[in-house]
């Protein structure tokens, strides 16, 4: 067991790795009433393709990953979701790309609740008619995302830049696919990717850290699990450029044209400091470019091109990563001409000087230390990051250690107009 | 510390070391009028926008970056009879800066509220049609969101009769089109004179401190008297019905019910808990049954503003069960009026409510809303001790009495025009 503290940020964080490999990061906040648990596996939509046996690949259907995070709540005589529920406390999960995470919070009983966690995570149970029963449930979860604009627009910008790489699947699968689910698939997933050492547990709340970490550390010793064995992906990282779709409209009955410009990523951005730092110049970047203190932001909003609407961000996932510009506006294809212009003529921004680079890195400070207020994010933070590398609360540093010329150095590397793609909606009836 | 500073003015200093920020918002508050609901929608947009000392955009931005990308927004909210307009600025705690925010961010809030960006004595013409223009679109988006759509069309269904209850808290492009910017001037000058303010200060700060802070702002004194704030519409017999049909894979299916309350008394209490057995929690009837046990329906879930004497239930199901769902629905509210839940399940629900409860005083944005509702109600609880009292205290025949009082009024299904 390790105990850090951060004196920029003034937080103590306690690690450990138990015996069967399952890894804890616990924050204690001693001020608060509330305690949150998530407990992930580094297992997501995107690994649809693996080898169970550590040879042969095989592939399954898309959406498994979030089919089983809805099944392992049920079990053969209960629903776990009900055993949290009769404690008062609040359960949840979701599914990303690359990760499954559940998750309760609680203001009593948190050993009672952990428990429930790791029993309902850690003992799956799958039978025929369970999954058939889910399908109708997912099935309209699947139809719902359909009808939001929002969503389309970003799933259509990941069809754009991702043809070939399960990037682009939502994260639901389609009706079809989870038709072809079945309940040794589920198994077989589980004894591959729910192993403990392929999973972190994080608790953050008015806790003993040390009395936390025993209890766990008990459940765990209680449980027998198979010995070890080896992930074998067969997803391959994504970074070219040859397949990208460079444009593509759709239609629904929206109020105003929606449009977003896509950059793909073309170097692999390691899960280490060296990486997360990568991703934070990115992030300054867009910010010193695209923010609502640049004066092309005014410019645009002056001119009715965009309005508050108008968003980017980068995002980095296990095998792809990419960033995105876009919003709302009546003249889409202008908004788009605009965008890839700025992205491709980056370093001729007049917006790109070292004092906004230094103002916005001080912003994102305080944004970063307001972002600690809520346990939720904090744990949710500290899952995503890989384990033991790039801790959340070595922001102030790392921020604090990116110059102009690393801001600028970026430029050449990440906007180049084969890694660009355009997602346009349009309403109905319009062309 | 609550203490009026002017009358018709209070300030609130919630000291405390729990957070890393400090929470400063400003509420103006009035009786709820169809007349001024979307001036005071565009106000707040324009007031976000630039000042006379920020007459920019840029230039706003850049200065908030400058304070550790303090946040600054302003929105507007009903509560039953009144609506409020609420400026919300929070900063970084002076441990994690090279200087102190809280004085800072208290001149900022000065300039951008008491010194618009006016040429002669109106608001800036310019900002003014952008502003009107963005906010026209996002009242024109808000039907992209079929959940949205649904919710607003129930609502205006059931206080159809009411104009001041039937439209959005943040108005309409019918009511949008014909306002100017002399219209809007003279209305800021109306509501810094006439509406009623509080101040709620949140963080590790000094209540003297503070207060001293505030002294010099330009608010004159003004009527003490808070608006009232419950609102009812006495149930009728008649349930009102509207179908609508739209381009949409999934249908929306809206419910709302007259609910009988006291603000925060023993019958809103019993209506709280009734309302959660009911559909309001994952261990609900409705998410159960509706949900889970006959997978109609991705989501179905009530909620409850006792303000206005409403549960308002929402759907996404398919069009082709809407009369199966209709019918789902009405046997969980039967099941709760007739008792049919075990005692065990009433307790986890209460014990829900605390949990939550208990969970909000993790929250700035809670806790400030709290010395709001105390001001504004005077039965509030005062703390957690005494809500946790009255919700334990509710029991199964209250729980029954309260379902029964439950009356449907209307409903609202928006539904694809190519569902079976």
């Amino acid at each position: 067991m390790k105990t850090q503290y951060f004196n920029d940020v003034d937080e103590n964080l306690v690690t450990t790795t138990l015996p069967n490999g399952l890894r804890l990061q616990v924050v204690p906040r001693q001020a608060y009433h509330k305690s949150y648990a998530i407990m992930t596996t580094d297992y997501g939509a995107i690994d649809t393709r693996f080898a169970p046996d550590g040879k042969k690949m095989v592939t399954y259907p898309a959406g498994i990953a979030h089919f089983l995070e809805h099944k392992l709540f049920e079990k053969e005589d209960h629903d776990a979701f009900d055993l949290f529920g009769e404690t008062g406390a609040s359960a949840n999960a979701f599914t990303s790309a690359t990760k499954t995470s559940f998750l309760f919070s609680a203001t009593t009983q948190l050993t009672k609740n952990l428990q429930i966690l790791l029993d309902f995570v850690q003992e799956p149970f799958f039978s025929e008619s369970s999954v058939a029963k889910e399908q109708g449930i997912i099935g309209s979860e699947i139809q719902m995302y359909q009808d939001d604009p929002g969503w389309r627009v970003y799933a259509g910008l990941l069809e754009n830049l991702f043809p070939n790489h399960p990037a682009h699947v939502d994260v639901a699968g389609t009706a079809d696919s989870i038709a072809q689910i079945t309940p040794e698939m589920l198994y077989t997933i589980h004894r591959i990717f729910y192993q403990p050492s392929n999973m972190t547990l994080v608790i953050v709340g008015n806790i003993d850290a040390a009395e936390i970490i025993d209890f766990v550390a008990d459940n765990q010793a209680k449980k027998h699990f198979p010995a070890p064995q080896p992930i074998v992906r067969g997803v391959e990282a994504d970074l070219q450029t040859a397949d990208i779709i460079p444009y593509r409209e759709l239609k629904m009955p929206v109020s105003r044209p929606k449009t977003l410009v896509g950059f793909k990523g073309q170097v692999a951005i390691p899960q280490t400091t060296r990486g997360w730092r990568y991703q934070l110049t990115i992030r300054l970047l867009l910010e010193v470019l695209f923010g609502d203190s640049s004066q092309l932001y005014q410019n645009w909003y002056d001119q009715g091109l965009i309005d508050d609407s108008f968003d980017f961000d980068f995002t980095n996932q296990r095998s792809f990563s990419y960033g995105l510009v876009g919003g709302d506006t009546d003249d889409p294809q202008a908004l788009s001409a605009a965008i890839k212009r700025v992205l491709l003529h980056a370093t001729a921004q007049s917006d790109l000087t070292s004092e906004r680079v230094e103002l916005i890195k001080r912003a994102s400070l305080g944004k970063y230390y307001a972002g600690l207020n809520g346990l939720n994010g904090v744990a949710n933070q500290l899952s995503a990051l890989r384990f033991g590398q790039a801790q959340l609360f070595e922001f102030p540093e790392v921020l604090n250690s990116i110059g102009f010329d690393d801001v600028k150095q970026l430029i050449s590397q990440i906007f180049q107009s084969d890694a660009l793609t355009v997602l346009t909606m349009l309403p109905e009836g319009q062309s | 510390m609550q203490k009026e500073i002017k009358p018709g003015v209070w300030l609130i200093v919630l000291p405390t070391t729990q957070f890393k920020t400090t929470r400063i918002n400003v509420q103006f508050l009035t009786p709820l009028r169809r007349a001024t609901i979307t001036k005071r929608t565009l106000l707040t947009s324009l007031l976000e926008t630039n000042s006379k000392q920020y007459p920019t955009q840029a230039a706003m931005a850049a200065h908030l970056e400058a304070l550790y990308g303090a946040n600054f927004s302003i929105g507007v909210a009903r509560e039953g009879r009144l609506h409020r307009i609420g400026v919300t600025m929070s900063t970084v705690d002076d441990r994690f800066t090279d200087q102190p925010l809280l004085p800072q961010a208290v001149a900022f809030l000065r300039s951008v509220l008491f010194a618009p960006n006016f040429h002669n004595d109106q608001f800036d013409q310019v900002t003014f049609d952008r502003e009107k223009e963005n906010l026209d679109h996002y009242l024109a988006s808000l039907d992209d969101d079929r959940q949205t759509q649904a919710a607003l069309g129930v609502q205006r269904l059931y206080f159809g009769v009411d104009p001041d209850q039937a439209i959005p808290s943040f108005g309409t492009r019918e009511d949008l089109a014909p306002l100017t910017a002399v219209d809007l001037t003279d209305y800021y000058h109306q509501l810094m004179s006439q509406d009623q303010v509080m101040i709620t200060v949140l963080g590790d700060v000094q209540e003297q401190q503070v207060e001293a802070l505030f002294a010099d702002w330009p608010l004159a004194a003004r009527s003490r008297t808070m608006p009232a704030i419950a609102f009812d519409l006495p149930p009728h017999p008649e349930v009102l019905t509207q179908t609508k049909m739209v381009v949409a894979q999934q249908a929306k299916f809206d419910l709302a019910y007259h609910v009988t309350t006291d603000l925060m008394g023993p019958e809103y209490t019993a209506a709280l808990v009734a309302e959660e057995l009911f559909g309001g929690s994952s261990l609900s009837l409705l998410f159960t049954n509706v949900r889970e046990k006959a997978s109609l329906a991705y989501y179905a879930s009530s909620m409850l503003d006792a303000f206005r004497g409403l549960m308002l239930v929402q759907t996404g199901i398919e069009g082709k069960a809407h009369d199966q769902v209709a019918d789902l629905i009405q046997q969980q509210l039967a099941a709760v009026v007739n008792g049919e839940f075990s005692d065990k399940l009433l307790q986890s629900i209460k014990d829900g409510i605390l949990d939550h409860q208990r969970a909000a005083y993790d929250s700035p944005r809670f806790l400030t809303n709290q010395a709001l509702y105390q001001l504004l109600v005077p039965d509030a609880p005062q703390d957690f001790e005494s809500f946790a009292r009255r919700i334990q205290k509710v029991d199964r025949q209250a729980v029954q009495k309260a379902a029964a009082g439950m009356q449907l009024q209307a409903t609202y299904f928006l539904t694809g025009e190519d569902s079976e």
